[in-house]
C-alpha cells in the first residue's frame, strides 16, 4: 500500500483536507482529549512546577546520558536481563529476529511500541516468515488494514467505526455492527488466542530507572501485561533516551505523562520489570532481553538545542494541541512520528534532506511548547531546523552535506529585505515605487489572486495571494503622514 | 555506543556552558527546589480509604469497605454470586486465600475454587482473587509486588479481578509508594510490580470509551478495616 512520504507534506495535506471523515474524527480528538488535559492538571497543585522539575531532570540526565545508562545496564543484567546494544534501527531488527530464531520460537506477540515502529519492525520480522500480532487495539485494526498509526497514543483514529467494523468483518469474519463494545469483544476473543500460544513477547518500554534497572510499561488494555507475562521470552526494545535516574523520579513522569497525553491520572496498568523472576516456580518470563537502541539518538546530544527533543516522553500532547495535525492528522507527515514533535525529531532521525518540508509543516504558534510536559521549546527547533534547510549549519542532523534548498533568490530577497528595512531612504522610495507598482495587481481596494505575467514575475506573491488576499500599500507611509500634519 | 554518545556531548561542551550560564542568570532568585513540596496533589478532605473509594469509583472500579475478614468473605460473595462466577482463581497471599475460602465454602456447589491456577487454566477462570500490598488513595491505585504474592496472572487473565487490602497498606500518595519500593535498594525490589487503577479499557474505536479489553473488565476492592489480616498477606 502506497504511504505518503514526508516529501510531499504539502500535497499530503492539501488531500488530507478533502477527507471529511478525517477532519471530523481529528476535531473529536482536539476537543475531547483537549478538555481532558485542562481538567486532569487541575488536579495537581503545582503543575508548572512539575513540568521545570522534569525538565531538569531530563536534562541532567541527557547532559550525562552514557553514565546513567551504563547504571542502567548494569543493574538490569544483575537482575537477570540480558542487554544488547543496536546502533541502528536495522540492527535492532537483526538482534530481534536473531532472538527469535535462536529459540526456534514462531508465535511473536507485541504490545504497542513507537519504537519498533520507527524501526519498521514488524516488516523485518514479516520478510523472515514471521508473523507478529499486534495486540493493542488500535495497533491490530491497522495491522489488519495494512496501515501505519497516524498517532502516537490512539494509532487508529484517522478510522470512523465503519470502517472499523468493515474491516473486522472482511479480515476476521466479524458480523458488522455499530456497537463499540462488540466490537472490542471481538478483538479480545480473538487476540486471547494468540495470547495463549505466544512464544515471545516483544515490548516497548516508557522508562527505564538507571537506580534499579527497572523497565516501566504503561497502558490501559492489559495488552502489555499479558504480553510481558504470558510467554517463554520477552524482548523489551527500548530507545537510550528512555532512561531516569531513580525509581522515585517516576512519580513526577506518571503524573505528567497519562494527564498530558489522555486526561487521565493514571493509565489502567503500569508494569515494573526488573530482571527475570527470582526463583523458576515464578510467574513470568524465563527470560527478559532489552534492546538499547540509538538509530541517531546520540547524534541529536551534539547540540542543546536538539537535545532537547530527547526529553520526548511521547504523551502526544504536542500532536492534539497542533491546528496543522488538527486539519491534516497523522498520514500526511509521511512519518512515524507525525505532529509537532514528529516534525522536529524525524528530520534529526532519518535525515534533513528527505524530510525538508516538516520543520515548515507549522504555523509556530507554540500551542506544543505550551502542553508539552517536559517543556520542550518546538518552536525554536522548528527555526533551528529551517535554518539548516536553507544555511546547512547541519549540526545534529543526519545530513552533512550543506544546504538542502539553497533558495538563491529567497536569500538575495531577504538580504535586500535587510538592507532596505535599515535605510530611512531606502525604505522610503521603495515603499513610493511599490505604491505605483502596485497598480497593476490591486482590484477593488484588495489584491486578490495573482495570475498570468504577474505571477510569473512575482511567484512569491502569487503564492501568497493563491488562498488568501493580500492589503495594498496604504496611500501614504507612517512617516509622511507624520511629516504632512506636523508641518509648520 | 558510549563513544558515540561522549563525543556527541563534548561537541555540544561550549553551547552548554553558554546556556548554562544564561540559565543561572534568569534563575537567579528563584528556587526550583522549594517548588517540590508543592507539586503534591490537592490536599483531600477525609480518610486515606474514603479517598481510595472516591477515586476507583471515579475510573469505573468497585469499592467496599468493611470490618473483618468474615464481612470481606461476604462481599467477596456477594461478587461471586452476581456475576455467577462459577471457576474462581485464587493466588497465593494468605489473606486472599483465607476470604476467598471462606466466601467460597457459603456459596453454593456451583463455585469452585482453584489454587495455583497455571495459564492455561486461568484462561477458563471466571474471576481472580488477589491480595494487594499497597493501596494508593488519591488514584484508587492497587499496587502487587511479585515478591509478596504470585498476581500477574490471576489479576489479569479472569475477566474480573477481586482484590482485598488492609485498610492500613493505603497510603495518600503515589510517590510515598514509589519511595517505600525502592528504599531498599536495586536487589530488595521486587522483580515485578504491578500498578493496577480501575479495569482495563480503550478509547481507539472513535474515542469511545470500551471497559473490558485484554485485562479484566470489572475490578473490585475490599478494603478490610479493624482487626484484619494476620501477617500482612
Amino acid at each position: 500500500m502506497q504511504h505518503p512520504t514526508s516529501e510531499t507534506f504539502d500535497r499530503n495535506a492539501r488531500e488530507a483536507l478533502e477527507d471529511v471523515q478525517l477532519r471530523g474524527a481529528l476535531r473529536n480528538l482536539a476537543t475531547t482529549f483537549g478538555e481532558r488535559r485542562k481538567l486532569a492538571i487541575l488536579t495537581v497543585e503545582d503543575w508548572e512546577g512539575l513540568r521545570e522539575r522534569a525538565r531538569a531532570s531530563k536534562d541532567e540526565t541527557l547532559a550525562h546520558l552514557d553514565k546513567y545508562l551504563k547504571a542502567f545496564a548494569e543493574n538490569a543484567e544483575r537482575a537477570g536481563a540480558q542487554i544488547h546494544w543496536a546502533s541502528d534501527g536495522a540492527e535492532a531488527c537483526r538482534v530481534v529476529l536473531d532472538l527469535i530464531r535462536e529459540r526456534g520460537a514462531t508465535r511473536v506477540v507485541k504490545s504497542k511500541s513507537m519504537a519498533t515502529e520507527e524501526i519498521h519492525l514488524n516488516a523485518a520480522l514479516e520478510a523472515e516468515g514471521l508473523a507478529p500480532v499486534e495486540t493493542d487495539l488500535g495497533e491490530w485494526i491497522i495491522q489488519l488494514a495494512h496501515e501505519t498509526p497516524s498517532h502516537i497514543v490512539v494509532p487508529a483514529i484517522h478510522k470512523s467505526k465503519r470502517q472499523i467494523a468493515e474491516l473486522f468483518a472482511e479480515k476476521v469474519g466479524v458480523p458488522p455492527t455499530d456497537d463499540v463494545a462488540v466490537l472490542t469483544g471481538a478483538a479480545r476473543r480473538i487476540l486471547r488466542q494468540s495470547f495463549a500460544e505466544a512464544e515471545v513477547g516483544i515490548s516497548g518500554v516508557n522508562f527505564g530507572v538507571a537506580e534499579t534497572g527497572t523497565i516501566l510499561i504503561l497502558e490501559n488494555e492489559g495488552n502489555a501485561r499479558l504480553t510481558t507475562s504470558l510467554p517463554r521470552t520477552h524482548i523489551a526494545v527500548m530507545g537510550i533516551e528512555k532512561v531516569i535516574p531513580r525509581l522515585e523520579d517516576l512519580d513526577m513522569f506518571l503524573k505528567l505523562l497519562p494527564r498530558s497525553g489522555t486526561g487521565q491520572q493514571l493509565t489502567a496498568y503500569q508494569s515494573l520489570i526488573t530482571g527475570t523472576k527470582r526463583r523458576a516456580e515464578d510467574e513470568g518470563p524465563e527470560e527478559l532481553h532489552i534492546v538499547l537502541m540509538d538509530n541517531g539518538r546520540s547524534r541529536m546530544l551534539a547540540h542543546p538545542v536538539t537535545r532537547q527533543s530527547l526529553a520526548c516522553i511521547r504523551c502526544g500532547a504536542c500532536l492534539n494541541a497542533c491546528p496543522v495535525y488538527q486539519q491534516v492528522g497523522g498520514h500526511a507527515y509521511g512519518s512515524v512520528y507525525p505532529g509537532p514533535i514528529g516534525a522536529v525529531i524525524t528530520p534529526q532521525l532519518s535525515g534533513l534532506r528527505t524530510n525538508a518540508q516538516l520543520p515548515y509543516a507549522s504555523s509556530l504558534c507554540g500551542a506544543c511548547r505550551e502542553v508539552c510536559p517536559v517543556k520542550i521549546d518546538i518552536p525554536e527547533l522548528l527555526l533551528h531546523l529551517r535554518a539548516e534547510v536553507t544555511e546547512g549549519t547541519a549540526a545534529g542532523t543526519a545530513d552533512q552535506r550543506g544546504p538542502v534548498k539553497s533558495r538563491p533568490l529567497e536569500r538575495l530577497a531577504f538580504k535586500l529585505y535587510a538592507r532596505a528595512w535599515a535605510s530611512p531612504t531606502l525604505y522610503l522610495w521603495g515603499a513610493r515605487v511599490a505604491r505605483v507598482l502596485q497598480r497593476l495587481v490591486v482590484r477593488d481596494g484588495r489584491i486578490g489572486r495573482v495570475g498570468g505575467l504577474m505571477a510569473k514575475l512575482a511567484p512569491p506573491l502569487a503564492a501568497w495571494t493563491e488562498w488568501r488576499d493580500a492589503p495594498p500599500l496604504a496611500p501614504r507611509t507612517f512617516r509622511e503622514q507624520w511629516r504632512e500634519e506636523h508641518k509648520g | 555506543m558510549f563513544a558515540s554518545i561522549r563525543e556527541h556531548l563534548a561537541a555540544s561542551a561550549p553551547h552548554d556552558a553558554v546556556r548554562a550560564a544564561h540559565h543561572a542568570a534568569a534563575a537567579h532568585g528563584k528556587d526550583v527546589s522549594a517548588r517540590e513540596e508543592k507539586s503534591a496533589a490537592v490536599v483531600f478532605e477525609g480518610t486515606a480509604v474514603e479517598r481510595f473509594r472516591q477515586a476507583l469509583e471515579a475510573v469505573a472500579g468497585h469499592c467496599s469497605v468493611v470490618r473483618g475478614e468474615a464481612a470481606a468473605a461476604d462481599a467477596l460473595r456477594r461478587i461471586i454470586l452476581e456475576r455467577g462466577a462459577r471457576r474462581i482463581a485464587v493466588s497465593d497471599s494468605p489473606l486472599a486465600r483465607r476470604i476467598a475460602t471462606l466466601a467460597e465454602a457459603n456459596s453454593g456447589e456451583e463455585s469452585e475454587l482453584i489454587d495455583d491456577a497455571g495459564a492455561a487454566e486461568l484462561f477458563d477462570c471466571d474471576l481472580g482473587v488477589t491480595g494487594a500490598q499497597w493501596g494508593v488513595a488519591e488514584t484508587g491505585t492497587l499496587v502487587l509486588e511479585s515478591d509478596a504474592e504470585r498476581h500477574r496472572l490471576a489479576s489479569l487473565v479472569p475477566s474480573a479481578h477481586v482484590a482485598v487490602i488492609e485498610a492500613r497498606s493505603v497510603r495518600q500518595t503515589l510517590g510515598e509508594v514509589l519511595r517505600a519500593l525502592g528504599s531498599g535498594g536495586a536487589e530488595r525490589l521486587s522483580r515485578t510490580v504491578t500498578f493496577i487503577t480501575g479495569p482495563s479499557r480503550t478509547s481507539d474505536i472513535e474515542l469511545t470509551l470500551a471497559i473490558g479489553v485484554h485485562g479484566p473488565a470489572a475490578l473490585y476492592v475490599i478494603i478490610i478495616e479493624g482487626e484484619g489480616g494476620t501477617d500482612g498477606g
